[in-house]
């Protein structure tokens, strides 16, 4: 994998990365490590939630390691406790809550390589989580281990690596299932090269799973209980802390912006008042404690990183009007999914938290309200 | 900076003072007090309690005395202090040891008659542990909500240390968090200080100070204060149990989990022995998971133990600590869902780790407590205590204080559950109560119970409540009757901490899961808050008005839940919320609901949104009035329901007259009369809305709008009616003809406007004294047929005016005595359809005779007439029921047979495989041919070759029966319609083989019809309707009866009212779709698609994997089609 030359990546794995801090890590902790481990337990938690701005010490001198996942440390402490113990780890959660990187930044510590992944979908066949064929070969030469293409979680079996599993319930019940054997034998028979070599794959040590799901969102099967009783279930909350929210949207939504070379230009107050709005209509709560209702389409952090770009690049592109009069329609088509309702309940929202912030003076939020005649229909 | 490790040096060394830094519970340092002062040998013992409790170390000590055990202290104005004690409390400990030991123990506290008690806004109980440093804890340790710094530094990292350490890590912990509150100490904190320092001067020789950790590192040095007098506050020592001292009980200075802390305690806090209870307690949590049905094995709870011990080494501790526990716990077996199967782990945690363990007080210890509290306090007010006769007294709660004191101690004794006061007059609300007062020995016995919650009235009595509010927590939350029952009790009693926590529960309750009515009840309720209405409670809690805005925002969205409803109390409801919305100021989005009502609701509803957008002002009279007229064309029971919604809102402004009424009055006038008299039966529903009065002044005002006319007619209207036939098919033949109907043209011409314009020969007079069925006796001789038979249907009317004998009701005809001849009557004077429909009308208003009376093959079979018939047969004897059998059979015969038609379609063919690119083991030759067709190349024998690249295969075909359909219908309210469609879809989703139907109703109790589903008829009759609404139990039984979850439809049909906990419903709900099962809710199942349903609860059964959806049959049918195929 060292040797391939890339030139740019739209999205950096953080293998890639991130890969100097991790062989950093691996050299610092000497300690004991898991069968198949890169890194010990400790050092994997270090990776992700940080070290807390204390200086880590290696063999070659010291470095602060900065969080990566925003979040409870003993969330991630579990997670890599679970792994530890080879048994499959299901991070579930609402949407846009960074499950999918937690899981990259686990597989990419643990085995150095976030890759060996599949992305459940409705049409994911048992092929995609066992093994498929080359037809063609399979036709030509009969069943052989040439023919047999492997699966990434047979390769992650093979190899004692971490597999990924995106969005397992998006997958039909009947194909998810073919998960319960392989998790609980560690072992996939492949009935057609009996008598040959590799008619049953074992799972080398180290090899352990990581899926993730959505719990809230359309279009989902339901785990059946022998699944799930095979996984230990972390739920991945909307990021508590408001300042850490801020922080992350800003972050992101810069590097998005200024990917493109443009210069990321907006106030700092107008993303509070984002983030605030989207918190606010994420937990049907306002941040005075009022009730709000709750649109029925899934406001997250992703989201808001969406709009909040959005709004950088039109004032870097299209300079014009104050970024808050664009506020509104953004705030809409987030909203505006599925249910036609849901547009109502964001004028609600205007109408009901947002216009006591504005008649409490806020000057933010009065502006905002001025411009309630976009959500009108 | 003070170097931390030189300052706890410098505390924990001090020769003359041995400090122990507690928590008031802990059992680590409780193991290690023991060891501590057996090395030190103090010779005297100094204990954080206040000096007043100096008599009861004694009793506290005392070997017979089993904790958990509490000392109260209570002052004339209320209680002051509450300690409660268990085996891992190290003051407990401490004084256990003196006992043994003979050292004397002093109580060094301030005693609490001290001023500095009282400025404090609650005394007592309060935490050592002052300020967190939960900031710190947060980053550095495990980042988890709720953590302290305590329970890290100390709880989780002693086990296998020395005593010694464990009490300087503890005098660290202090330590760190005085420093961290700086100079912001409660000036109260530094009085008691000053008073314990006072007490450590005073003591001589070695002495040992078991103190809060909190206000040990300011023991050493600092001004001292003697000479405080011990007051007289009132002791009681009274046993506690450990579901009290849990800390979410709600009780002050309580602690998480009483039995672990216990197990913790009873090994010694040694690694060994916490590692063996974490073990223990693992295994017993998944145990009480199988019981209750929920899969958990050995297998879970080993890798529970697994994850707690690994936890435990990578935060570098020498034994899983409880939250380690409880994390592994949750990750393990909880699945990620705190609706479903979390709840359960949740209550099997509560369960086994907070356990039931109840304290007793030695024999010989003096009788303290509720009871004595009671007695002198019903002195001080004068009322009967015991042994008084009973009195009556009548109390002026809200202009004698001394009277409201009396009416808060009675309500505060009946939340104790002692019998005592019994209201003499109920209902209504008035100013003033009376009572009859009488002390009985049940009051004795409930006080017994009440008094573990407290030693005095008002502390019992909070308890009792939030014990109350506790249980309906623990049984999935607190429904919204229970929430407003709650909330209006807390406010009698005179609780204002309750009352704010009941509100709470209102906000989640009533907010999110209340119905309209209970939302308009919730702010009535608010209101009479805020006006003082009730006794108890002198202050408008400051969360009410929050509360308020939050109830009006949910109303809102139940509006949305009424578009179905067919019931006047529903559009009252509107009424009475859109008045109260109005004066909040929260129209702006309501309004957005109303139109979405007035364009799409049931008739009724329109209606009413209709007039309430005048009322608003939403809407120009003129253009109101004009919609109102243009109803007066639509089919009868629309046009019917629409007045009835419309007037039973604005009634008052129609009679006012002027624009919103004169469009309805001119197209009353402009019908032709055999339209009229076509239209009368549904028009006089409509106005039946309004009371007897309120039609005498809406007629008042048409007659003074008509003037008095003459209104004789020279032949009897069914010769008149006859007559019009007859003319106007003549003109219509002329018409079809094109022969010219000049003649005709006069009766367009302009009028004078104010003149009636009444466009036959029944003067508009006499139509509206129709239309409103009063003054009948001024009704020419002709007309009054027409006013009798509807008289007999509707009677004189409900409400004001109902019972006067005037001008409407005197003089009228002899009723039909025999309902055939009504009968008769009704189809010579309005035809036949029109009698059905009257019939039909009849039955709704519970006229049996007339439905029995019917003949079977002349009705019009319609669902409507149907739901009639059924919700009069419920009441009948069987010999009754006979007669109406032929019916309700020919009724649902033809109705099924409809149905059929239309639902088969949606059905057929589910057996047939189809093909898939999934491998299922039958490879579809022709198909993957076809697909793979762009891959064919020459082979090395020069013939085509395929290299199917991806083979199609063949579903299995569905032969057998294979998908269960579970159809749950809620028969808990009326008979409603959806009822009847309910039954008629079975019954046709019984004949398609592939489907196996069953068909279960509930109420407050299941029953299964499943053996009669192939028969509509049998199933109607079986049909029996009342009681509450638990869903939750039909879905349990649904699940008992489920085989293949993943083959099965969990169909609902209810309005989701539910009557029980929404948690349990929740729960349920989670645990079917758990299992795989498909779930739908239909709101509503009819031909119309408008739902009657609470918005709030179906919104949360989303949530928790039901679709809810309101459906007519054949989209139901073909939604199970879809799911089948």
């Amino acid at each position: 994998m060292q040797g391939e030359t890339v030139t740019a990546r739209q999205i950096d794995p953080p293998e890639f990365r991130y890969a100097d801090e991790l062989d950093f890590l691996a050299a610092a902790d000497e300690g004991r490590r898991p069968p198949g481990w890169r890194l010990t337990p400790r050092a994997v938690v270090t990776f992700i939630a940080g070290s807390g701005g204390v200086p880590v010490a290696g063999p070659d001198g010291k470095r602060v390691v900065e969080p990566k996942f925003v979040g409870e440390r003993a969330l991630v402490e579990r997670c890599v406790v679970t792994l530890a113990g080879e048994r499959g780890l299901l991070l579930v959660g609402e949407p846009g809550t960074a499950k999918s990187m937690l899981s990259e930044l686990l597989s990419a510590a643990i085995c150095g390589t976030s890759a060996l992944a599949v992305q459940g979908t409705a049409g994911t066949s048992e092929d995609q989580l066992r093994y498929g064929w080359n037809y063609a070969l399979l036709l030509a030469q009969g069943p052989s281990a040439e023919s047999l293409t492997p699966s990434p979680i047979l390769t992650a079996m093979a190899t004692g690596a971490v597999a990924r599993v995106e969005e397992i319930t998006r997958c039909l019940p009947e194909v998810q299932d073919a998960l319960v054997s392989l998790l609980s034998e560690r072992r996939i028979s492949v009935p057609e090269l009996s008598g040959q070599d590799g008619a049953v794959a074992y799972a080398a040590p180290g090899f352990c799973l990581i899926a993730t799901a959505n719990l809230r969102d359309r279009g989902v099967s339901e785990m059946s209980a022998a699944l799930k009783r095979r996984f230990n279930f972390e739920v991945v909350p909307p990021i508590a802390d408001f300042d850490a929210e801020v922080a992350l949207v800003t972050r992101q939504a810069r590097a998005a912006v200024e990917r493109g070379g443009a210069p990321f230009a907006v106030d700092d107050a107008v993303l509070e008042t984002l983030v605030t709005a989207f918190r606010d209509l994420r937990t049907g709560q306002s941040a005075e404690g009022w009730e709000v209702e709750r649109p029925s389409s899934v406001m997250s952090t992703a989201e808001a990183v969406a709009v909040a770009a959005s709004l950088g690049l039109s004032a870097a592109y299209l300079p014009g009007p104050d970024p808050l009069s664009l506020l509104p329609g953004h705030l809409l088509g987030v909203v505006r999914k599925d249910d036609p309702a849901d547009a109502a309940r964001l004028l609600a929202y205007w109408d009901g938290a947002l216009r006591r912030r504005a008649e409490s003076g806020s000057r933010m939020w009065r502006q905002l309200w001025e411009h309630r005649d976009v959500l009108r229909d | 900076m003070t170097d931390p490790r030189a300052r706890v040096e410098e505390l924990a060394g001090h020769d003359r003072v041995r400090l122990i830094g507690v928590r008031h519970h802990s059992p680590v340092l409780a193991a290690a007090v023991g060891p501590l002062l057996d090395a030190y040998a103090p010779q005297t013992l100094l204990v954080e309690l206040p000096a007043e409790m100096q008599d009861w170390v004694r009793w506290l000590a005392d070997p017979g005395t089993v904790a958990p055990v509490a000392l109260a202290a209570a002052g004339p104005d209320g209680p002051r202090a509450f300690y409660p004690f268990a085996d891992f409390s190290p003051e407990l400990a401490a004084v256990r040891w003196a006992q043994r030991a003979g050292v004397p123990v002093v109580c060094c506290d301030l005693p609490l008659d001290d001023p500095a008690w009282r400025d404090r806004e609650q005394a007592g109980g309060e935490e050592p542990d002052g300020p967190t440093l939960r900031g710190t804890v947060h980053k550095g340790l495990s980042g988890r909500a709720g953590d302290d710094l305590w329970d890290r530094w100390v709880e989780a990292a002693a086990p296998g240390s020395p005593p010694e350490a464990v009490r300087r890590a503890a005098l660290a912990a202090g330590w760190a968090l005085r420093h961290d509150a700086g100079s912001a100490v409660d000036p109260l904190d530094l009085r008691r200080e000053a008073c314990m320092r006072g007490h450590i001067a005073a003591a001589s020789g070695r002495i040992a100070v078991v103190v809060g950790a909190f206000h040990a590192p300011a023991l050493l040095d600092g001004p001292t204060l003697t000479g405080i007098p011990a007051g007289g506050a009132v002791i009681s020592l009274v046993p506690y149990t450990f579901d009290l001292l849990d800390a979410r009980s709600g009780y002050p200075a309580g602690i998480r989990d009483p039995r672990w802390q216990q197990a913790v305690h009873a090994c010694g806090a040694t690694p060994d022995g916490v590692r063996a209870a974490a073990h223990g307690f693992a295994v017993e949590i998944a145990r009480d998971l199988r019981t209750h049905g929920q899969p958990a094995g050995p297998a879970e709870a080993a890798e529970v133990v697994r994850l707690a011990d690994d936890l435990a080494a990578l935060r570098s501790l020498p034994a899983p600590g409880r939250g380690e526990l409880v994390e592994a716990l949750q990750t393990v077996l909880a699945q990620g869902s705190p609706t479903g199967v979390g709840r359960g782990v949740a209550r099997a945690m509560r369960t086994v780790l907070i356990g039931h363990k109840r304290g007793s007080l030695p024999p010989g210890a003096p009788v303290t407590g509720l009871r004595p509290a009671v007695e002198e306090l019903l002195a001080a007010l004068k009322l009967p205590g015991p042994g008084d006769a009973y009195r009556r007294m009548r109390l002026d709660p809200l202009r004698s204080p001394t009277d409201r004191a009396r009416e808060v101690a009675i309500q505060r004794l009946a939340a104790c559950g002692a019998p005592y006061g019994h209201a003499d007059q109920g209902g209504g609300e008035t100013l003033t109560t009376a009572w009859r007062l009488e002390w009985t020995p049940a009051a004795d016995a409930a006080l017994a119970v009440a008094g573990l919650h407290g030693v005095t009235l008002d502390q019992a009595a909070a308890g009792m409540l939030a014990a109350r509010r506790r249980r309906e927590r623990d049984a999935g939350g607190s429904t919204a009757e229970q929430a407003l029952a709650g909330l209006a009790t807390a406010a009698a009693c005179g609780l204002p901490r309750l009352v704010d926590r009941r509100l709470a529960d209102v906000r989640q309750a009533v907010c999110h899961a209340g119905t309209i009515e209970q939302i308009v009840a919730a702010l009535h309720l608010l209101r009479r808050l805020e006006h003082g209405l009730l006794p108890g409670l002198t202050d408008f809690p400051s969360a009410a008005p929050g509360v308020r805005a939050d109830l009006h925002a949910a109303a809102v969205g139940a509006v949305a839940g009424l578009a179905g409803s067919t019931r006047v109390d529903d559009a009252r409801a509107l009424r009475d919320l859109v008045q109260t919305a109005d004066e909040a100021g929260a129209v702006l989005r309501l309004r957005h609901e109303i139109d979405a009502l007035a364009r799409a609701g049931s008739p009724l509803m329109r209606g009413a949104a209709a007039a309430v957008g005048v009322l608003l002002g939403h809407e120009d009279p003129a253009v109101f009035g004009t919609r109102v007229a243009s109803w007066v064309d639509l089919p009868a029971s629309e046009a019917t329901d629409r007045l009835r919604g419309v007037l039973s809102i604005a009634g008052s402004l129609l009679q006012a007259g002027g624009a919103p009424l004169d469009p309805l009055v001119e197209a009353v006038d402009g019908l032709p009369d055999d339209e009229f008299v076509r239209r009368l039966p549904a028009l006089r529903g409509g106005f039946d809305a309004l009371s007897p009065a309120d039609r005498d002044r809406f007629l008042a005002t048409v007659s003074e709008r008509h003037g008095d006319i003459g209104d004789r007619l020279p032949a009897d209207p069914l010769a008149v009616a006859g007559w019009l036939a007859a003319d106007r098919a003549g003109l219509a033949a002329l018409t079809a003809l094109g022969l010219s109907t000049a003649p005709a043209a006069p009766q367009a011409a302009p009028r004078e406007p104010v003149a009636p314009r009444a466009t036959g020969t029944i003067t508009a007079q006499e139509r509206w004294r129709l239309l409103l069925g009063r003054e009948s006796d001024k009704l020419s001789e002709g007309r009054r047929p027409l006013a009798t038979a509807l008289d007999e249907l509707y009677g004189a009317g409900r409400g004001e005016g109902a019972y006067t004998v005037d001008g409407g009701g005197g003089g009228r005809e002899q009723a039909y005595p025999d309902v055939r001849d009504w009968l008769e009557d009704l189809e010579a004077l309005f035809g036949t359809a029109v009698r059905d429909e009257v019939l039909a009308r009849a039955a709704e208003r519970g006229r049996i005779d007339a439905v029995l009376a019917a003949d079977p093959d002349r009705v019009r079979p319609s669902v409507d007439l149907l739901h009639t018939v059924l919700s009069l047969a419920g009441g009948l004897p069987e010999a009754r029921l006979a007669k109406l059998r032929p019916l309700v059979a020919r009724l649902a015969a033809d109705l099924t047979a409809q149905l059929a038609r239309r639902i088969r379609p949606a059905l057929t063919g589910i057996g047939t495989p189809r093909p898939t690119y999934r491998p299922t083991g039958r490879l579809d030759l022709a198909a993957t041919l076809r697909r793979n067709l762009h891959t064919v190349r020459t082979g090395a024998d020069g013939r085509p070759q395929v290299l199917p690249d991806r083979p199609v295969f063949r579903s299995r075909g569905r032969r057998s029966v294979d998908w269960q359909v579970i159809l749950l219908v809620d028969v808990s309210g009326s008979m409603e319609q959806s009822t009847i469609w309910a039954a008629l879809t079975a019954a046709v989703l019984a004949g398609v083989p592939a489907l196996r139907t069953h068909f279960v109703t509930f109420s407050t109790e299941v029953i299964d019809l499943t053996d009669r589903v192939a028969d509509p008829l049998s199933l109607l009759l079986e049909i029996r309707v009342g009681g509450g609404t638990h869903i939750a139990a039909g879905l349990r039984y649904a699940r008992q009866i489920m085989t293949v979850p993943s083959r099965t439809l969990v169909i609902t049909i209810s309005d989701f009212e539910e009557g029980f906990a929404v948690g349990d419903l929740l729960a349920a709900t989670r645990a079917l779709a758990d299992d795989g099962a498909t779930l739908l809710g239909c709101a509503s199942l009819d031909d119309r698609g408008r739902p009657r349903y609470a918005t709030g609860v179906a919104a949360q059964l989303v949530a928790a994997g039901m679709l809810v959806a309101a459906l007519s049959p054949t989209e139901l049918a073909s939604w199970i089609g879809d799911k089948v195929r």
